[in-house]
């Protein structure tokens, strides 16, 4: 009701004989009021140590980040830390059997964290709602996507600016950054003697657009306590 | 100077305990959320009271039955009482179980005085309460007066019009329902509504904003808002058919949400939000029910969707005289008392933030498509093991919005549990597998929790993976002295030469891939 008042009342003083004057002082006031922070809001933060993997150094809204090889599931939680920590909710689609404990230690704040495991039949529609309403959503499909359905979430996306990160299988229409590991070595544990302190991975980044330019990074995940690390820190 | 319309309020007293079905001469307490929110007037006498802790109550009165709140089943139980009223006008409204209203005006004309109307919904309504509560009823000007004006009756009582503002004037200023408002008034010394009311109206304004303002009104004996006499250009309604006929609750239940959320959003596109809703059923038989809900505040969509729930099976599981002959095969949310919506102002710090707010949206969202356990959340729960020190819990019992996971003395040490990092999947159904030494031999773990010899190979499903790192064994004996939960186990981290890091346990002679670094 209140835009209609406001528009009735710009219709009003237009027809005024000071047409042209009123109209640039009316442009005035809608640069004036044009948020500033505008290109700002399109992207979520990633973890210090992760920026170099993507090519704004943050997560842009509405992209599908594909992550693979051993140790996907540490590396989705990581990059849903980021924006999870910063106030964004998240989701875990299909992903009734991450770690909790991990999850909380790699960043994502538990608060703000629902967990869905919906049938087949029903994961499209699922995602689809959350799409806008949590800012990262992380899945890990246990069937095939279909390619249509792959198609209109990553519309859906960009239209409502949720970031989708896929663990595991390709994201059938290819994702926006698509991170895997390489390699990884773990560090802290013997033959017999030590325990499982943190592992040294290379991520190797590809993806479309801005984000085609390969890049590799090597970077401990989970570092000692469960986040990633840097390795120069550490050394 | 408005004033207000002359409305009858209708009170049946402690309806939440009345609705548990326990009799009201025994001590029992109605909870929410672990506090009291209704008792009967034997536990009263014992010193129960609204807001007391579960722990207390029981201290105070240990023979208190304490029943958790079904406010689906108060609505049930309390829509029979409201359509006996149906035949004396039709537009009563619910406030909430146990307390309805109705516009005086009409029915008084009708049969000739106020006294004789109040008499006559007494009458009615006791009849079908039937010596489960007592039936209070009282007329005032506005809604707010005559509820306050029935909780004073005993058990009819008439305030004459324009004599409203003298009746609330010695009324402390909690019954207005604003603990925070009244907080800051008893510190300015403003203890009644008689005194709050001669504060200047534009004062009360600047100072306490709309709030302030609305409540002003209120202990001045006027309507909350200035009534709005513009019709409303719009038909706002929304409907839906419902083919095949419902006349099950569970099956309107989902149209009711959605429904709901139609309203909600026709509403919010025009900025305006409604105070009071009508709720119309149409059945195949051509009857029409149709039933008014108030809520003080605004109705939000999840309030709006609740009520129709409760309305509904009001209708189709009441008593057989209300029930509607068939099924439901149209539903209808009429938005009747129309205000501006003036919004609510976010938390700054901490607190519901909007990103709560579209969080919680979608969880109720999902929750009417997917069922209400489908959504999860975290929660601490302790423990050793890392599927037990956080489990996952139904959103529907928890308050999500600003939501602080707070693990109290959950994570106090677990001696026993492994260090981070934690694995990053749990199986759940955990693997068999075999681990064998450099000569082939199964590995066992001794008594006195040694590996008898160090492991070489795993064999999952079949595959032949090398172990290239390993530690352990950690045994634990947990729960000894229970034999339902006991549990001796020992733990390995195995890394194999695919760079896969598994948590391995032996438990009963079987070794078993639990987790996962992945």
């Amino acid at each position: 009701m209140a835009t209609r008042y406001v528009r009735n009342l710009a219709v009003d003083t237009l027809d005024g004989p000071h047409q042209a004057a009123r109209r640039a002082q009316l442009e005035l006031v809608t640069d004036r009021v044009t948020p500033l922070t505008l290109a700002r809001e399109q992207t979520l933060p990633v973890h210090d140590s992760l920026t170099s993997l993507f090519p704004d150094g943050a997560l842009r809204r509405g992209t599908i980040v594909g992550v693979g090889g051993v140790g996907a599931t540490s590396l989705a939680l990581a990059v849903a830390a980021g924006p999870s920590a910063s106030g964004s909710w998240t989701a875990f689609v299909g992903g009734t059997d991450i770690g909790l404990v991990a999850a909380g230690e790699h960043g994502v704040a538990l608060e703000r964290l629902l967990v869905v495991d919906p049938e087949p039949s029903v994961w499209s529609p699922t995602v689809a709602a959350l799409i806008g309403a949590v800012d990262m959503i992380v899945i890990s499909p246990k069937h095939r996507l279909r390619e249509r359905d792959a198609r209109r979430i990553g519309s859906r996306l960009r239209e409502r600016g949720s970031v989708l990160v896929s663990i595991g299988s390709q994201w059938p229409v290819g994702a926006d950054v698509q991170l895997d590991i390489a390699e990884s070595q773990w560090c802290g544990i013997g033959v017999g003697h030590g325990v499982l302190q943190s592992r040294k991975v290379t991520i190797a980044g590809s993806g479309r657009g801005a984000a085609a330019r390969l890049r590799s990074l090597d970077v401990l995940l989970p570092g000692p306590g469960g986040g990633p690390r840097t390795i120069a820190t550490v050394d | 100077m408005i004033t207000p319309v002359r409305t009858l309020v209708a009170w049946c007293p402690d309806w939440p305990v009345v609705a548990t079905g326990v009799p009201l001469d025994e001590p029992s307490a109605v909870l929410l959320a672990n506090r009291v929110i209704a008792a009967s007037p034997e536990a009263r006498v014992h010193g129960v009271v609204r807001g007391l802790r579960r722990r207390a109550a029981q201290a105070r009165c240990p023979e208190l039955s304490v029943h958790d709140r079904d406010e689906a089943k108060e609505a049930r139980l309390f829509e029979p009482v409201v359509a006996v009223l149906d035949d004396i006008t039709p537009r009563v409204e619910v406030a909430r179980p146990g307390v309805c209203a109705l516009v005086s005006q009409g029915p008084s004309r009708y049969f000739g005085g106020e006294e004789v109307v109040a008499g006559l919904v007494r009458e009615r309504m006791v009849e079908v309460v039937a010596g489960r509560t007592d039936v209070r009823v009282g007329v005032a000007d506005g809604p707010f007066a005559a509820e306050l004006v029935a909780r004073a009756a005993d058990p009819i009582r008439l305030v004459p019009p324009g004599t409203t503002a003298e009746f609330l004037a010695p009324m402390n200023i909690g019954v207005l329902e604003r603990p925070d408002l009244a907080d800051v008034l008893c510190r300015l010394g403003i203890r009644t509504l008689g005194a709050f009311a001669q504060l200047p109206a534009t004062d009360v304004l600047a100072r306490f904003g709309r709030e302030g303002q609305g409540a002003h009104r209120l202990a001045s004996g006027l309507d909350e808002r200035l009534p709005d006499a513009r019709q409303p250009p719009v038909d706002w309604s929304v409907s839906a058919e419902i083919d095949p006929p419902a006349d099950r609750i569970d099956r309107v239940a989902f149209v009711a949400r959605s429904i709901a959320d139609e309203l909600h959003r026709r509403l919010g596109r025009d900025g305006v939000t409604c105070v009071r809703v009508g709720i119309r059923a149409e059945t195949e038989h051509g009857e029409e029910l149709i039933r008014f809900w108030r809520h003080e505040g605004m109705l939000s969509d999840a309030a709006v969707a609740d009520r129709v729930r409760w309305q509904l099976d009001g209708w189709l599981n009441g008593s057989a005289v209300s029930r509607p002959s068939g099924g439901i095969t149209r539903l209808a949310l009429v938005p009747d008392e129309l205000i501006a919506a003036t919004g609510r102002q976010l938390g700054f710090w901490g607190g519901e933030t909007e990103a709560d707010q579209r969080a919680v949206r979608v969880a109720a969202r999902l929750q009417g498509q997917l069922g209400t356990d489908a959504v999860l959340v975290p929660e601490f729960h302790g423990g050793r093991h890392c599927h037990e020190q956080l489990t996952l819990i139904p959103t529907a019992t928890v308050e999500l919005a600003g939501r602080s996971l707070d693990p109290g003395d959950k994570t106090a040490p677990w001696p026993g549990s492994l260090p981070a990092p934690s694995p990053t999947r749990l199986l759940p159904d955990p693997v068999v597998v075999e681990i064998l030494d450099e000569g082939g031999v199964v590995i066992e773990v001794t008594g006195r929790g040694l590996l008898s010899s160090p492991p070489a190979q795993l064999i999952v499903k079949g595959h032949r993976k090398a172990v290239v790192g390993w530690s352990g064994p950690w045994p634990i004996d947990e729960r000894w002295w229970d034999v339902e939960t006991y549990r001796r186990q020992a733990r390995l981290q195995l890394v194999t030469a695919d760079g896969q890091a598994l948590l391995v346990v032996l438990e009963a002679g079987v070794w078993r891939v639990t987790a996962q670094w992945d």
